[in-house]
């Protein structure tokens, strides 16, 4: 005891000792807090996560001694096991926008229900009012006279003696049962249906805006992308023009991807590497695949037709601006900073890999070693390219192809690191394959397979048909083709004998149109000049061709007079604006000179050719008379995107004396036909069960009338 | 109306009665092909199965349906899905009234009549007297003759081909019914008379006197002297203009619109004396033959000849335009006849040469072409199209001819001619068929009032006549083109697109572009033929001669260029 004792004391006369000593300097010590005693508070010494529930365990525990008690917890512990607690509900914004979300959804697949009657009855020819058909069928007059009946003299008496009670007319009120039971069942049902929608949503919401997997969002992307494609697929069996709009639309969303800066070096991520890429070299290659893949999205795509076109004549390949080296404004300054000078990826390096290239061709092989050199700095072989054809450049870029992978390995060597990039580059041909060397291959290759998906897969392919297939016996074949050349050969000498204009008589003469080979016609020889020939034989004067008395030579030339001047009448002509002696020596006998004149002269438009044109004595006056201009259509309405449509649509008469009695008829109904006199309800939903509005199909009326502003 | 001699009543029982008019009516059978593929539009019709006994409707002739086409339909240029929709309905409606016009032709039950002879007969030898003699009573009626005193006649029958209307150099005029002769009135005018003209009913009447311009209604009661119009030479009615067309002694053109009582069109036509004059019916202009040979096409408004035609060297003597204004006949004192395709202004189609100038000329509504040769009328049928041999009729008078016109919608010519008026008959001349809501010989007078008020309805404005009729159904495509471009001027505004190309190019033009282009191939074709075989031949080429060589200056040398 006394042991225990002593040392308490000890401890005790140490304690005392200590703080003795620490008072012996005289600065104050703040103690530190202690925790002492365990809270449910929470304070800065214990942030309590523990939630107040009831935690079973310790309860059970409480009941663990006897058998019967035992038995309680584990049935306790049960019912813990399978409740689940409530989630936290959503913070309200979110949880409200989900709920307009879903209640959106719902109107717009109740609303949407109308869409074939709506488009059904724009398209239909003619709509009658009212819809719900009452039967014409009239009563027979026997049925609705039993309606009405005589009174007897007994009832009149009655009524007189007794009359009846005016009956007022009470307006019976309605019961204020909005809805029956079973009414109230169903609309519960589908409130509690929508809440659960709601719930769902809100859920997976949840759920996924937690995941933070980037592999789970990129196949989440991957599979909308592919979604969208099976849906693109299926619409382009399905309707091909709807699908080309489609196409349109993504071009359109490319296009706007081109716009934005994404992938380019302006980014937060990309500034922070731009200044680690001055020292690391891993660094510079993450970033010039990034600039490599914004290069690729902002690349124009070229259009097949137009490079077949122009592909044969112009051999250089297509740079845009930025790109390309004879633009003055895109020459290298070599005042700029080295990270430009340092960084030899992507665009830069192509182009200068292909200089090298040429370089390399044309000085056959002899300066193969620092090429970087000259990368940076001549850009001149490039005009070599243009005057070389493109068949030989094909030819020396796969020759210089495989020179430069011979070449590549001493560069490693070298310490560039630079190989690993362009073995990239070679190996995804798609993010930078329209600045591969070979152009004229590429534009003819790279689009179809990005397109392969567009195509119809029904397609079948079908033979190549080169030569007419012949089922002949060679040697007779031959002989055949000898007789015919020599009889052709005959003919053609013949005809080469003649002179080339005769053979043109196959064709159209204009003169056709002035010379009609006169027919002589057996006609009556008139009584009255038989007695005239009668009184000339006694005179004997020889007859005279009244052709000739009458006919006026210069008739044909004074018409074909008036006909030339009726031509050159609004024939425009060309304006002279020489001023003489304006630049030269002038005065009397001064010539001005060919050049200079014709330099000033303005070219009148070509004329347009006359309807009287090779017509012969015709003149056919060409003007626009105003007084008829006033009665012509002069815009084409709207549906209408071509005057030719627009003429076929008002091609053909109404009226009923052009066509018949019942066509007339139908073409004047008027679209909208109202019986007098009824009152006209709006429709009820038993018209969506109408089998003629179930009915109606066409897609793209009910598509475009449910469009939504 | 000084008795009326008819010809030939003596056989009055005697007949026998063959009706040489009416050709037998054969049952046409047409063998055609079901296509399903050709119309989907009437896919829902098509799909129902016929049944077994009653096979649905008869089919259509394919040339009738083909005849009464509109010409091609809307295209698929139409993008808007409820307009494209509503368009295709249209269009089917267009069809189906197509195929209604094309099936109502059964209902035209008459065939034309015709001469049948023998293999060795000709068609000329028959004359009136052996065609009174073969047709029913009634139709023998038609051939007559008056006698009358006052000087050469000019005869005009109304639209409805039911009454006749005479005027006479002396002043004789006089209208009537011709078929039951029953005489509307007679009178005479104290003056000369030039021309005349029925109206739009048989209860007006125009008459050019030596003055001025006189109207009458049908009781002989004068209703308007037209002061405006003096010294006319020639008149013609343009029947849905409600247009009288005059030429003057002067040259002047007159338009007077009856139906307002308005002048629209008073000019000069600075072509001279000229009594030369025709309507074109297909689109209401006026053909006017001048002495120079020229024949003027002309409209109200225009004061310029819309097109002109050097038919003849001579001065002309006739124009006659057939009623489709397909063809138009002239013909020259030089004794010649031409026939001219009018619509596209083309020709000359057909040129015969007569043994002497034609007085008259007039075309039937079947298209047969009365020539007037001083006292004879021959007949040519089908001489447009192809050239004929021989006169189809040919009738001989004792008195020469003035003019002569067809009864519409009977087989009948009548003739005007010095010394009265004879009537004959042409088969086969006449439409069998009449509308008779267009012009209906068996009017009476209350159909005759409604017809006057719905033609009035459908008055043509004067200003629509031109040489394409169809001129209206056009877009004014260089005001479009205009306006367009003005748009494309206005800023932030998007510019519409729209497709100029008209419905109808113009024929002319490509005509004769394709023409160049067939002659220049074949020549090109013609040149390489030609090559070859001298190839072939292995002929000595003509050398050509060296050119000397300066080396390197070689270039300086000017080249000569070889011109075709």
């Amino acid at each position: 005891m006394e042991d225990i004792e002593d040392t308490d004391l000890v401890a005790l006369e140490h304690d005392r000792l200590i703080s003795a000593v620490s008072k012996l300097d005289k600065t104050q010590h703040i103690t530190e807090p202690t925790r002492n005693e365990p809270t449910n508070l929470n304070s800065e010494f214990n942030l309590i996560k523990r939630t107040n529930k009831l935690n079973i365990d310790n309860v059970a525990k409480v009941l663990e001694d006897t058998a019967h008690h035992v038995q309680i917890s584990k049935k306790l512990k049960k019912t813990q096991s399978g409740a689940k607690v409530l989630s936290k509900p959503l913070e309200k914004p979110q949880a409200e926008r989900i709920k307009r979300a879903t209640g959106y959804e719902e109107t717009k697949k109740k609303v949407g229900r109308w869409d074939p009657v709506v488009a059904r009855s724009r398209t239909v020819d003619y709509v009658t009012f009212p819809i719900k058909h009452v039967s014409a069928k009239l009563e027979p007059t026997s049925d609705f006279l039993t309606k009405f009946k005589l009174k007897s003299e007994l009832e009149k008496e009655l009524e007189e003696v007794d009359p009846q009670p005016m009956v007022e007319d009470e307006e019976e009120e309605e019961p204020i049962f909005p809805k029956s039971y079973e009414e109230m069942v169903e609309y519960r049902q589908h409130l509690a249906k929508m809440r659960a929608q709601q719930s769902y949503k809100a859920a997976k919401a949840k759920r996924q805006s937690k995941i933070k997997s980037k592999k789970f969002h990129r196949v989440l992307k991957k599979e909308k992308l592919k979604q969208e494609l099976k849906e693109f697929e299926e619409l382009q069996k399905r309707d091909p023009e709807e699908a080309l709009k489609k196409l349109e639309g993504i071009e359109k969303a490319r296009a706007l991807e081109r716009h934005t800066l994404r992938h380019k070096s302006t980014g937060k991520w990309a500034k922070n590497k731009l200044i680690r890429a001055k020292y690391d070299k891993e660094v510079r290659q993450q970033l010039a695949d990034q600039l490599s893949v914004g290069r690729s999205l902002t690349k124009k795509v070229q259009d097949n037709q137009s490079s077949d076109d122009e592909g044969d004549d112009e051999p250089t390949p297509n740079f845009t601006l930025s790109q390309d080296p004879f633009n003055p404004w895109m020459v290298q300054r070599s005042d700029k900073s080295n990270i430009n000078a340092e960084f030899n990826f992507g665009y830069k390096k192509f182009v200068q890999n292909k200089l090298n290239k040429h370089k390399e061709s044309d000085d056959s092989d002899s300066d193969e070693n620092d090429v970087s050199e000259k990368d940076i700095s001549n850009e001149k072989p490039l005009k070599n390219e243009k005057s070389t054809s493109p068949e030989p450049k094909e030819e020396k870029s796969t020759v210089t192809k495989a020179n430069k992978e011979k070449t590549a390995a001493p560069k490693t060597k070298k310490g560039k690191r630079q190989l690993p990039a362009a073995k990239l580059k070679a190996k995804k041909p798609l993010a930078t394959s329209n600045w591969d060397v070979e152009t004229v291959d590429d534009t003819d290759n790279k689009p179809k397979d990005n397109l392969e998906y567009l195509k119809l897969k029904k397609q079948k392919t079908k033979a190549v048909i080169d030569e007419e297939l012949m089922e002949s016996s060679s040697k007779t074949a031959e002989g055949m083709a000898n007789e015919e050349k020599d009889e052709t050969i005959s003919e053609l000498v013949k005809a080469a004998q003649t002179p080339v204009q005769e053979s043109a008589d196959s064709n159209i003469d204009p003169n056709r149109f002035i010379e009609v080979k006169p027919k002589y016609l057996n006609t009556a020889i008139s009584q009255v000049e038989n007695e005239y020939d009668q009184l000339d034989d006694d005179q004997v004067v020889p007859r005279v061709n009244i052709e000739e008395v009458f006919e006026e030579d210069d008739v044909v030339a004074s018409f074909r007079q008036e006909k030339e001047d009726e031509i050159n009448k609004d024939k425009p002509e060309d304006i002279n604006l020489t001023l003489p002696g304006w630049g030269a020596w002038g005065g009397k006998g001064v010539k001005p000179q060919k050049r200079k004149k014709n330099r000033f002269i303005l070219k009148a438009p070509p004329k347009m050719p006359r309807r009287d044109e090779n017509k012969g004595d015709i003149i056919i006056k060409e003007f626009k008379d105003p007084k008829l201009a006033v009665h012509k259509v002069k815009d084409v309405p709207f549906p209408f995107e071509s005057v030719k449509d627009y003429e076929a649509s008002i091609r053909a008469p109404l009226g009923n004396t052009f066509i018949p009695e019942k066509a007339h008829k139908k073409l004047i109904r008027p679209s909208i036909i109202t019986k007098a006199g009824k009152i006209i309800e709006p429709m009820d939903e038993e018209e969506l069960l109408v089998p003629k509005n179930r009915n109606f199909k066409n897609q793209s009326v009910i598509k475009l009338l449910g469009r939504k502003k | 109306m000084k008795n009326p001699k008819k010809n030939a009543p003596k056989r009055y029982f005697d007949v026998e009665e063959k009706n040489s008019e009416h050709k037998q009516q054969d049952v046409e059978v047409y063998t055609i092909k079901k296509n399903n593929n050709k119309r989907t539009d009437n896919n829902r019709i098509q799909k129902r199965k016929p049944h077994k006994n009653f096979k649905g409707k008869a089919p259509i002739n394919p040339e009738k349906l083909e005849a009464h086409s509109r010409g091609e339909g809307v295209g698929k240029g139409v993008k808007h899905p409820l307009h494209a929709e509503k368009l295709k309905k249209k269009e089917r409606k267009y069809t189906y009234a197509q195929e209604q016009a094309a099936r109502a032709e059964i209902l035209l039950t008459e065939d034309h009549g015709g001469l049948e002879v023998d293999e060795d007969v000709k068609t000329t030898a028959i004359s009136q007297k052996i065609i009174a003699e073969n047709v029913d009573i009634s139709a023998a009626t038609k051939i007559f003759e008056l006698n009358l005193d006052f000087g050469p006649y000019r005869a005009k029958y109304s639209r409805n081909g039911r009454h006749l209307l005479l005027g006479s150099k002396k002043g004789h005029l006089a209208a009537f019914d011709w078929v039951t002769k029953k005489l509307h009135f007679e009178i005479n005018v104290m003056e000369s008379i030039h021309d005349i003209s029925w109206m739009h009913t048989e209860t007006m009447v125009a008459a050019a006197q030596k003055e001025w311009l006189y109207m009458y209604d049908n009781t002989g009661t004068e209703l308007h002297c037209v002061k405006k119009m003096d010294k006319i030479l020639r008149m013609e009615f343009l029947p849905y203009h409600f247009l009288l067309a005059a030429v003057n002694e002067f040259g002047f053109m007159t338009w007077l619109d009856i139906s307002i009582g308005e002048v629209v069109g008073h000019y000069n036509n600075h072509l001279g004396r000229t009594s030369v004059m025709a309507q074109n019916p297909y689109n209401a202009t006026i053909c006017l033959g001048n002495s120079k040979g020229v024949v003027s096409l002309w409209s109200p408004t225009i004061k310029e000849p819309l097109a002109k035609i050097l038919c003849h060297k001579t001065p002309l003597t006739a124009i006659a335009v057939d009623n489709r204004g397909m063809y138009m006949a002239t013909s020259g004192v030089d004794r010649s006849m031409k026939i001219w395709d009018i619509r596209n202004l083309d020709g000359p189609v057909q040129h015969y040469r007569l043994r002497s100038a034609p007085v008259d000329l007039e075309f039937s509504q079947k298209d047969m072409l009365a020539v007037g040769l001083d006292e004879v009328v021959e007949i040519y049928n089908n001489c447009c199209s192809q050239t004929t041999d021989r006169p189809y009729l040919r009738h001989r008078m004792a008195k020469t001819i003035t003019n002569f016109k067809y009864c519409p919608y009977e087989d009948v010519l009548g003739i005007g001619t010095r010394s009265g008026f004879t009537s004959i008959i042409v088969p086969g001349s006449g439409e069998p068929n009449f509308d008779a809501l267009e012009s209906n010989p068996f009017q009476n007078k209350k159909q005759r009032k409604e017809a006057e008020v719905k033609a009035l309805l459908d008055k043509i404005p004067a200003e629509l006549i031109t040489l394409n009729p169809f001129d209206i159904t056009e877009v004014d495509v260089p005001s479009l083109q205009e306006q367009m471009e003005a748009k494309k001027k206005l800023l932030y505004l998007k510019p519409k697109k729209m497709d100029f190309t008209p419905r109808h190019k113009k024929k002319g033009k490509t005509q004769i572009a394709r023409k160049k282009i067939i002659k220049q191939a074949a020549r090109q074709e013609f040149i390489e033929q030609a090559k070859e075989a001298q190839k072939a031949l292995d002929l000595p080429q003509p050398e050509a001669a060296k050119k000397p060589s300066f080396g390197v200056l070689d270039r300086f040398v000017p080249t000569i260029k070889n011109k075709k």
